[in-house]
């Protein structure tokens, strides 16, 4: 069968009334869930796989897909509104969406991000039916030092997102890496920086330290310094996007589509590198990258496009090689084995019903997204209505529900408080929280493939990294990242000496 | 003295314990990277950047305290929420949630008596409901005795 027959019969499959409801229903659950400060796609999907244990195989996987894409997009919700990340892939999102939303364009980063998810949703699904089986080919050639690769220039690039000063930023994420060695290390099975204490065995978790330091140590601040009648958001202007905003958010939302799903294909590209990376090539290409930080648009519709372009894309490699490249997907592979599908190769062959109406069923999630979420803007942006004084006790309840219901346990409540108590100094101090936090998440994971390239390449390891194209090309990006500023500060100080030694 | 130059110093300090650590767990050498390899790279990566923020402090956000604090609200809310985290298990979701709302919003916030009240006692039971109810998150229940089969 060929590949437009085949999404045809997806299509079919995925349009009977039960799939629809399904698509409906994953949908709303996970935007509603998603939108719960704390409840990111992974608990949402935790939470709610054993409710599909009792419905057909294919049904089931649609409307986990669907809560999957629901509770992404609800995540970002709060990130603009709350400045919560409801999961990694949003925490780029706060940086520019939360400055949005005090500006009164809360609809404006809103509407933005849902209709850049539908993109890159949609850019995604097309791309993932028409070259998946030659993806996954490529996606295999990405072994340990490519991957090293690609996660080292990620990283580079988190220097670049505060502005204000690049050397803080690394400082701040290399404090990121650190925290994310804290735990019993994947390799070896030492126990690191753990003080004796069983909780660190695990690991710090990563919604303690984004609530804490993004949601709690904003709404600490706040308590601080607000004054006593003054409401620190302001309220909505209009609803929708002004036609600038959509002028500006084009290019960003196409350059994040392709970029995320070429990203969500690799194994381990997870939607927050996609995410991460695309606010830093929209900064670079920016006409004025200034405004980003204080409530650029293009840095809410570029990261939003690219982190649902992987989410789409991670389907690639689970569902053709059956290698899920992050948390939520492996659970999804969870739910496909209770089902008794096995993902992988045979997939198409086996159960073309499951592959192509999941596939087909994703395009209409995607559609049935945007159509629930746009009128629900009005809905969301009236909770910046409620006075601050209402609206800033809940917040830290919700928070702190949050963080307990991850473990059923107060020691992770603890460890939100310290690190809103973090964010709150931070804050003061003007030093941006995301480079930590997004250090935090790649951390393990450059370490973890640094490690097996050393061990791959028995102690050559800079001829081992520049004899891989792939490696070679993504490190030698990454090099030119990091010396960038030094060169042009380089130049700055030759430009300055000339002057001075004509007058002497 | 700038925010910079402190966490420079800072990085500094701290690289000090960790470099200990690190050998402790065996660094191993690039060809066999032991537990303590990858921590002790970003410790000296941290140590590199301190440096360069000791030698070249930006000028922005120097330390200063903040004219119109809030500090006794701050405490307050720090206070409760510590609070809450040894009530949470033994007075249960709803009590203990109710409290930290009625402090916040009487204390915190200056709100009048009785919406305070009224107020945290709603999103308390409301959020217990839909979240112990619906969710089946297992939320303590605590003193308060529940209907059955919740």
């Amino acid at each position: 069968m060929d590949t437009i027959g085949s999404l045809f019969h997806g299509f079919a499959v995925a349009l009977t009334p039960g799939n629809l409801l399904a698509v409906l229903l994953g949908s709303i659950i996970g935007t509603v869930i998603g939108v719960l400060p704390g409840l990111g796609p992974t608990a949402s999907i935790a939470l709610l796989l054993p409710v599909t244990i009792g419905m057909d195989m294919v049904p089931a996987l649609i409307m986990l897909a669907g809560i999957y894409y629901g509770a992404m997009y609800g995540g970002s919700t709060t990130s603009i509104l709350v400045n919560i990340p409801g999961e990694a892939a949003s925490v780029v999102t706060c940086i520019d969406g939360y400055q949005m939303a005090r500006d009164g364009r809360a609809g404006a980063a809103l509407g933005m991000s849902a209709f850049g998810s539908f993109v890159g949703g949609t850019v995604s699904v097309v791309a993932v039916m028409l070259i998946s089986p030659f993806l996954a080919e490529t996606a295999l050639k990405f072994g340990a030092p490519e991957m090293f690769a690609l996660l080292f220039f990620a990283f580079t690039c988190i220097g670049g997102l505060t502005g204000k000063s690049r050397g803080r930023g690394l400082l701040m994420a290399c404090v990121g890496l650190l925290l994310g060695t804290i735990g019993t290390d994947d390799i070896q099975g030492v126990d690191r920086f753990v003080f004796g204490t069983l909780y660190l065995r695990d690991g710090i978790g990563l919604v303690p330290l984004a609530m804490g330091l993004f949601g709690l140590g904003e709404i600490l601040y706040n308590i601080e310094k607000r004054e006593e009648t003054g409401s620190v958001l302001e309220t909505p202007k209009s609803l929708l996007p002004t036609l600038q905003d959509w002028k500006d958010s084009t290019w960003p939302m196409l350059r994040g589509s392709v970029l995320g799903f070429g990203i969500g294909v690799l194994p381990g590209g997870m939607p927050a590198v996609a995410s991460l990376l695309s606010y830093a090539v929209e900064k670079r290409v920016a006409r004025r990258p200034e405004t980003f930080g204080h409530g650029a648009i293009e840095g809410v519709a570029g990261p939003e496009t690219a982190n649902n372009a992987a989410t789409a894309g991670g389907f690639v490699p689970l569902l053709t090689l059956g290698i899920p490249t992050n948390s939520v997907l492996a659970l999804m592979l969870a739910a496909m084995m209770l089902h008794g599908v096995t993902p992988g190769p045979l997939l198409l062959l086996k159960w073309p019903d499951v592959f192509w109406g999941v596939i087909a069923s994703m395009y209409i999630g995607n559609v049935m997204l945007l159509v629930l979420n746009l009128p629900m803007i009005g809905l969301f942006v009236q909770i910046l209505k409620v006075p601050y004084e209402i609206l800033s006790p809940l917040i830290i309840m919700f928070v702190l529900l949050g963080a307990y219901a991850l473990n059923n346990s107060t020691v992770d409540v603890l460890a939100t408080i310290l690190f809103g108590i973090a964010g709150y100094l931070m804050k003061r101090f003007n030093i941006e929280p995301a480079p930590l936090v997004l250090a935090f998440v790649l951390g393990p994971m450059l370490e973890n493939n640094l490690s097996k390239a050393l061990i791959m390449a028995r102690g050559d390891a800079l001829p081992f990294f520049f004899s891989r194209p792939i490696s070679a090309t993504l490190l030698t990006l990454a090099i030119l990242v990091l010396l960038y500023p030094l060169v042009r500060a380089g130049w700055r100080w030759a430009a300055n000496r000339q002057p001075a030694q004509r007058r002497a | 003295m700038t925010v910079d130059r402190v966490l420079g110093v800072g990085a500094i300090l701290t690289g000090i314990p960790v470099t200990a650590a690190a050998w402790g767990f065996g660094v191993g050498s690039p060809k066999s990277p032991g537990a303590g390899f990858w921590p002790l790279l970003v410790v000296v990566a941290m140590a590199g950047l301190g440096s360069w923020l000791i030698v070249h402090p930006s000028r922005e956000g120097v330390v200063a305290a903040a004219p119109e604090s809030r500090w006794g609200r701050l405490w307050i809310a720090l206070a409760t929420m510590t609070f809450y985290v040894v009530a949470l298990d033994r007075l249960g979701f709803p009590l203990a949630t109710a409290l930290l709302l009625f402090v916040q919003f009487r204390w915190v916030e200056g709100r009048p008596w009785r919406s305070s009240v009224w107020i945290a006692v709603l999103a308390a039971l409301v959020s217990f409901v839909l979240f112990r109810v619906l969710l089946k998150v297992p939320l303590p229940a605590g003193v308060i005795p529940l209907p059955r089969g919740w």
